[in-house]
């Protein structure tokens, strides 16, 4: 299989330093993270945990390009990507950043090998690389055989599975992933979670929120948050 | 002047205009259609047969069930004998709008039979003089300046001017027309930038999803323009088709009521080319507001975050 690729060499691909997040919220000001710093190192399975409005998505959105902190700074593949502008963003996401999210967010018009073309024809891919490399992503998730469905007729974790399948179209060197398992039954979370499991041993670095205990267990790492903070990492380099 | 129209079960008012010239079928208008046998027009010289011809309306002959060749009798006066008459022709009114709502029906007669019936041998209301086809405007309207100078008690008007003058009412109608468009023009644009708002808003989440995934705002917007220059071709092209399918609806239906050829709605290619290309326009318009709208909305807000 050649879908994921990353290396596991132990440098650092992605490294947040005392970074801060609040937002407005009416009158009052919630302070999201109050100076996280971390370090995930290539081929890592991170699982972020905490309760609700510990800060966990908020760290996620940051670590992704998705947000930017109010203070600190991010590293990605040694750049700094906290000061980015919305297109630079935008294309780190496409190239070097695979997103899912709890909800899976297909395009309900296209099929499942159109919803993972989709991010490859914004790359510039020609049309036949992109439909091949579509074909192989599906297939690895296990979905050859239902390309050309659409989101309807599929089930959740087949959705998910898509979903998974678009996030990996452009080789992304991290995956991140903000409650993967969260709509579905615990069956499909744990083929879900299966597939995860052999996207990092192929050699992808994997990022995830989750509540689901099954799903940290199965990380390698596991950094639990409470009040904007990390509190606990079980895999945090010696400094 | 008024005629009774002896032969019908029921007593039909007739309104009949004097039409000068040497044939019994001059037609009122040019356009009205002579249906049936026509009679051959009288000489200067011949001897008028003892049993006249007329010429009537198609409508008369539809409602009283007669026919070209009957006898009938015909009296300038209720309650007259009158004399017979023998059906040569009948006449189907030209396509006129000013027309359309009238219910009177028409006879035609011979001039001198017309002015011997009516006892009025030496009046005319109105005439036409037919010009030859080559002579020109300056033509006509130099031979009305020489009519109209020495013209008495009467005046003479090019066919043109008259059709000008019948029209305005046309005019007035033409612009409430015209009105009614452009009304249905600003409501129909705001109905599609409504409905592209709600469905744009309906996919805030797929499309944070893809701005998410890396897609720019630029693919984005111009995903969101063809998408709604799409709907916009479509339902236009729909709305003609099924616009086309009323025209056909309403003509046969009033051209049934007013017993007219008269076209009462017209969907010409034109017409349906202008409203797909203005569908177009407005569609891009709203399509771009839409996604104006979108893509200025960071993808986290967009997910609700």
């Amino acid at each position: 299989m050649t879908a994921p690729t990353g290396n596991r060499d132990g440098t650092p691909l992605l490294e947040a330093h005392d970074v801060q997040r609040r937002y407005e919220a009416g009158e009052s000001t919630v302070h999201a993270l109050r100076g996280v710093s971390v370090a995930i190192r290539r081929g890592e399975f991170v699982a972020i945990v905490g309760a609700s409005g510990s800060g966990k998505s908020t760290l996620l959105h940051l670590l992704g390009a998705v947000d930017a902190p109010d203070a600190g700074r991010v590293i990605f593949e040694g750049r700094d990507i906290s000061r980015l502008s919305d297109a630079e963003a935008t294309r780190l996401r496409l190239l070097r950043v695979g997103l899912v999210f709890q909800r899976f967010y297909l395009m309900p018009t296209l099929s499942a090998l159109e919803n993972v073309m989709l991010p490859m024809a914004e790359a510039g891919l020609a049309p036949a690389a992109r439909r091949a490399r579509a074909e192989e992503l599906l297939r690895y998730v296990g979905l050859g055989e239902r390309t050309g469905h659409r989101p309807t007729q599929l089930s959740g974790g087949e959705q998910q599975r898509v979903a998974v399948a678009r996030a990996l179209a452009n080789e992304p060197a991290l995956l991140l992933a903000d409650e993967p398992t969260g709509e579905l039954d615990a069956a499909t979370g744990a083929a879900l979670i299966a597939l995860l499991q052999r996207l990092n041993a192929d050699g992808l670095t994997c990022v995830l929120v989750t509540h689901d205990a099954a799903l940290a267990q199965s990380a390698q790492r596991v950094i639990t948050m409470k009040d904007g903070r990390i509190v606990q990492d079980t895999g945090a380099s010696p400094s | 002047m008024r005629l009774r129209f002896l032969r019908a079960p029921h007593v039909a008012l007739l309104c009949c205009s004097l039409l000068a010239g040497p044939s019994l079928l001059g037609a009122q208008t040019p356009r009205d259609t002579v249906i049936g046998t026509p009679t051959v027009p009288l000489a200067p010289g011949r001897v008028a047969p003892s049993v006249r011809g007329i010429a009537i309306d198609e409508r008369i002959a539809q409602d009283a069930g007669v026919r070209v060749g009957d006898t009938l009798r015909i009296a300038a006066e209720a309650g007259t004998t009158g004399e017979p008459v023998v059906v040569d022709a009948l006449v189907r009114r030209s396509a006129d709008p000013s027309e359309v709502a009238r219910s009177e029906y028409r006879v035609r007669l011979h001039l001198d039979h017309l002015q011997r019936l009516t006892n009025a041998i030496d009046r005319v209301d109105r005439f036409a003089v037919a010009v030859r086809p080559e002579a020109g405007p300056s033509a006509v309207d130099s031979l009305l300046a020489g009519v109209n100078h020495v013209a008495f008690g009467f005046r003479a008007h090019a066919s043109r001017d008259v059709a000008v003058e019948s029209s305005r009412t046309f005019q007035v109608v033409d612009r409430f027309h015209r009105a009614i468009g452009g009304i249905t023009i600003v409501a129909s644009a705001v109905f599609l930038l409504c409905i592209l708002l709600l469905k744009v808003e309906e996919r805030r989440r797929a499309v944070a999803a893809l701005r998410l995934a890396g897609l720019s705002r630029r693919t984005v917007a111009l995903s969101v323009i063809a998408e709604a220059a799409v709907v916009a071709v479509l339902g236009s092209g729909v709305g003609a088709a099924i616009g086309w399918v009323a025209t056909l609806a309403v003509n046969a239906h009033y051209q049934r009521v007013f017993r007219t050829p008269l076209t009462f709605a017209l969907l010409t290619p034109r017409i349906a080319l202008f409203a797909v290309s203005l569908s177009l326009v407005l569609g891009i318009v709203a399509g771009a507001l839409a996604a104006w709208r979108l893509v200025r909305t960071p993808p986290l807000t967009l997910l609700g975050r």
